[in-house]
């Protein structure tokens, strides 16, 4: 009946110069200035702070510091986004982590298991928890919210019989985890441990290729590139923060943590996974349109299944880091992560509703909760008042969302 | 409807299907031929869209024969109606406003590649050049269902029933929330899928409609078949007298025998 817009698939207009009506181009500045903001929103944070801290905030200790304190949050945001965007939640995560970091502490210290094993025991005993609850949720159909409060009881039970008092004195190469660091076997160029300095510069260059090749398949099949200079600015952007982050974590003492190393890689495939493959796909469309998914032929319980067997692993990732940075396993350890998580979810753009977030949203999130804490204990604010002020930026920060996209709605 | 003698690409044979005390479906028949659109007309809870969502997979009959192109069949899950040439739209459009076009189009059936890796490019590629031969006015594949306009929406999704070639098209009320133009566009659809060779399965409340762009109407009432006639030739009064029950003159005819 009428030309449609975006005829531009065998025909010779040149590459690179595909039409886009204005309006259009609008739009995707608009989804994408929504998920810029958050990134936005850490950055004026952490100036804030870096500003009202005198400059303690970004001390080279102090960053590595911020990835030590928060890698567990940002593993159990990868996989508590993973669980909010299929329209689900859990509230066991917390004490999932205190019952499997009960068992790794077990299992080195009373079976004499090496590290290594010890910490293969927490990931399939985490993995193993989260296929008790995927069983409930998927296949029995219970809500989620009944299964892992459920679940946070049971656990938390449970960690107290496996944890009866604290158990302490764990060897130090698994202490060594959370504390530790890259070593340095590169030496120092003006102070800068060398082995940061090429891990962030390898990850500049893996961004770079990788948004390069995903620009060049684009153009290989004759489909809409974003303009050539959002693009650069974009990459220059992301290479520019990495580069700093990179030059400040190689003055710590340490240089490079391990756990950040860890949390990178979690990163990048986690966000593969929800981004490129068919197993993410399905995830946002469970999270949009359950029966719509359903009747397309997706298989929903398949999917919620393995989201909460992978949400019990990345549990059981935290439980080691949080294990081996206090150096001992605790009943009460974990309380609260798995609001923590949650509201790192929510921060980050996450949908109460389900069928949106990021996982790079989400590790934002956490950072932003992360450096809120950092900055406020170098004020020495009080812990009461630290609480109510993460709770009000949440607050916040949804609802400034939720006006967003209520404007976006009404255009 | 010439070739009333060829295998049917669908057949249907003494359909059954009870919900608790609830008789939705008894003895039901139904054939559907190449190049043929078939309109399944009736009132309220006359059991289309459950014979409808027998052939899309959700439901599967109690008693009864499905044959497709002569081979029995039983289509558990809307994957193996897929698998088995069935692309279905239903009422309650069956799409996911949070992903883009590309995504709905091949939900549940995403393209991969020879590393198995989920193909987007291609996908996109398909989308644009399926959403183009539907002359449909989609703006972009990249926009998310929930920007889309009610019948920008029922584009994509008679859209998706392109995806994976199939053989039978199942609509169900696929013109209910649309304006007129639209309306117009998504028959347009219809018979283009007809003359690409497709058995159609058309179920509509609308007369104007089913009389434009089916072959055939098949009338239920209460769960049975209650006549067959050409759209064609046959009157408006005498197809509302089959859906209400005032005419059964029909009755025990089986359906193909009505339509030569």
């Amino acid at each position: 009946m009428s030309t449609t817009t975006d005829v531009n698939v065998p025909s010779p207009t040149p590459p690179g110069a595909p039409r886009v009506s204005i309006g259009q181009r609008l739009q995707g500045l608009g989804g994408n200035a929504r998920q810029y903001g958050i990134f936005g929103a850490l950055v004026v944070i952490v100036l804030l702070f870096q500003v009202l801290t005198d400059g303690k905030l970004l001390l080279a200790n102090n960053v590595a510091a911020l990835f030590q304190q928060n890698a567990h949050i940002m593993v159990l945001a990868i996989g508590m986004l993973m669980v909010i965007v299929a329209g689900h939640i859990d509230l066991s995560v917390g004490s999932v982590v205190a019952f499997v970091g009960g068992v790794v502490a077990t299992t080195m210290r009373d079976f004499d298991a090496p590290w290594l094993v010890a910490v293969l025991v927490g990931l399939a005993l985490g993995a193993l928890v989260g296929a008790w609850q995927g069983f409930w949720v998927a296949y029995v159909g219970i809500p989620a919210f009944i299964v892992t409060l459920a679940g946070m009881l049971v656990f938390r039970g449970l960690a107290l019989v496996v944890v009866g008092e604290t158990l302490a004195g764990l060897p130090s190469s698994f202490i060594r985890i959370s504390k530790g660091s890259l070593p340095n076997v590169l030496g120092f160029l003006n102070n800068m441990d060398v082995v940061t300095l090429v891990i962030g510069a390898l990850a500049v260059a893996a961004i770079v290729v990788s948004q390069l090749r995903a620009r060049s398949a684009l153009r290989k099949h004759d489909l809409h590139v974003e303009a050539s200079g959002l693009f650069l600015a974009k990459i220059a952007m992301i290479a520019v923060g990495i580069g700093i982050l990179t030059v400040i974590l190689s003055f710590s003492a340490g240089g490079t943590p391990i756990v950040l190393v860890i949390v990178g890689v979690l990163v990048v495939a986690y966000s593969f996974l929800m981004g490129r493959t068919v197993f993410g796909r399905h995830i946002y469309a469970i999270g949009g349109n359950r029966a719509a998914a359903a009747l397309s032929g997706v298989n929903t319980r398949k999917v919620d299944f393995w989201i909460f067997v992978n949400m019990g692993l990345l549990a059981g990732a935290a439980a080691v880091f949080t294990t081996a940075r206090a150096g001992a396993a605790i009943a009460s350890a974990g309380q609260n992560y798995e609001l923590d998580a949650i509201a790192a979810c929510f921060i980050g753009g996450a949908a109460v509703t389900g069928g949106i977030g990021r996982i790079a949203g989400a590790i934002v999130g956490a950072l932003i909760m992360g450096v809120l804490n950092m900055g406020l204990s170098i004020l020495s604010v009080d812990p009461s008042w630290q609480m109510a002020i993460k709770g009000m930026v949440l607050l916040l920060a949804v609802a400034f969302d939720l006006l967003n996209k209520r404007r976006a709605g009404t255009q | 409807m010439t070739d009333a003698t060829r295998v049917p690409l669908l057949s249907m044979r003494g359909i059954s299907k009870r919900f608790g005390g609830v008789e939705a479906l008894a003895g039901v028949d139904l054939d559907v031929h190449r190049h043929e659109v078939v309109a399944l007309v009736g009132d309220n809870g006359a059991g289309k869209s459950t014979l409808a969502k027998m052939v899309a997979g959700v439901l599967t009959p109690d008693t009864g024969l499905v044959e497709i192109e002569g081979v029995p069949v039983s289509i558990p899950t809307p994957a193996a109606a897929h698998a088995l040439g069935v692309a279905t739209v239903f009422q309650d459009l069956a799409l996911c406003d949070n992903l883009d076009v590309t995504s709905n189009l091949f939900l549940g059936r995403e393209l991969r590649d020879a590393r198995g890796v989920r193909d987007d490019e291609r996908m996109e590629q398909v989308a644009r050049q399926i959403l183009r031969d539907l002359t449909s006015r989609i703006p972009s594949v990249r926009v998310p269902l929930a920007h889309l306009s009610a019948g920008q929406r029922q584009s994509v999704a008679i859209a998706r029933t392109l995806i994976g070639s199939p053989r039978i098209v199942v609509l169900d009320e696929p013109t209910a929330a649309l304006s007129v133009a639209q309306t117009a566009e998504v028959l347009m659809h219809i018979e283009g899928l007809r003359d690409l060779g497709l058995g159609v399965v058309l179920i509509s409340h609308n007369m104007t409609d089913v009389r434009s762009v089916a072959d055939r109407i098949e009338v239920l009432r209460h769960g049975r078949n209650n006549g067959s006639f050409d759209a064609r030739t046959t009157g408006y009064e005498r197809i509302l007298g089959a859906i209400t029950g005032a005419v059964r003159a029909d009755l025990g005819v089986p359906p193909v025998a009505a339509a030569s």
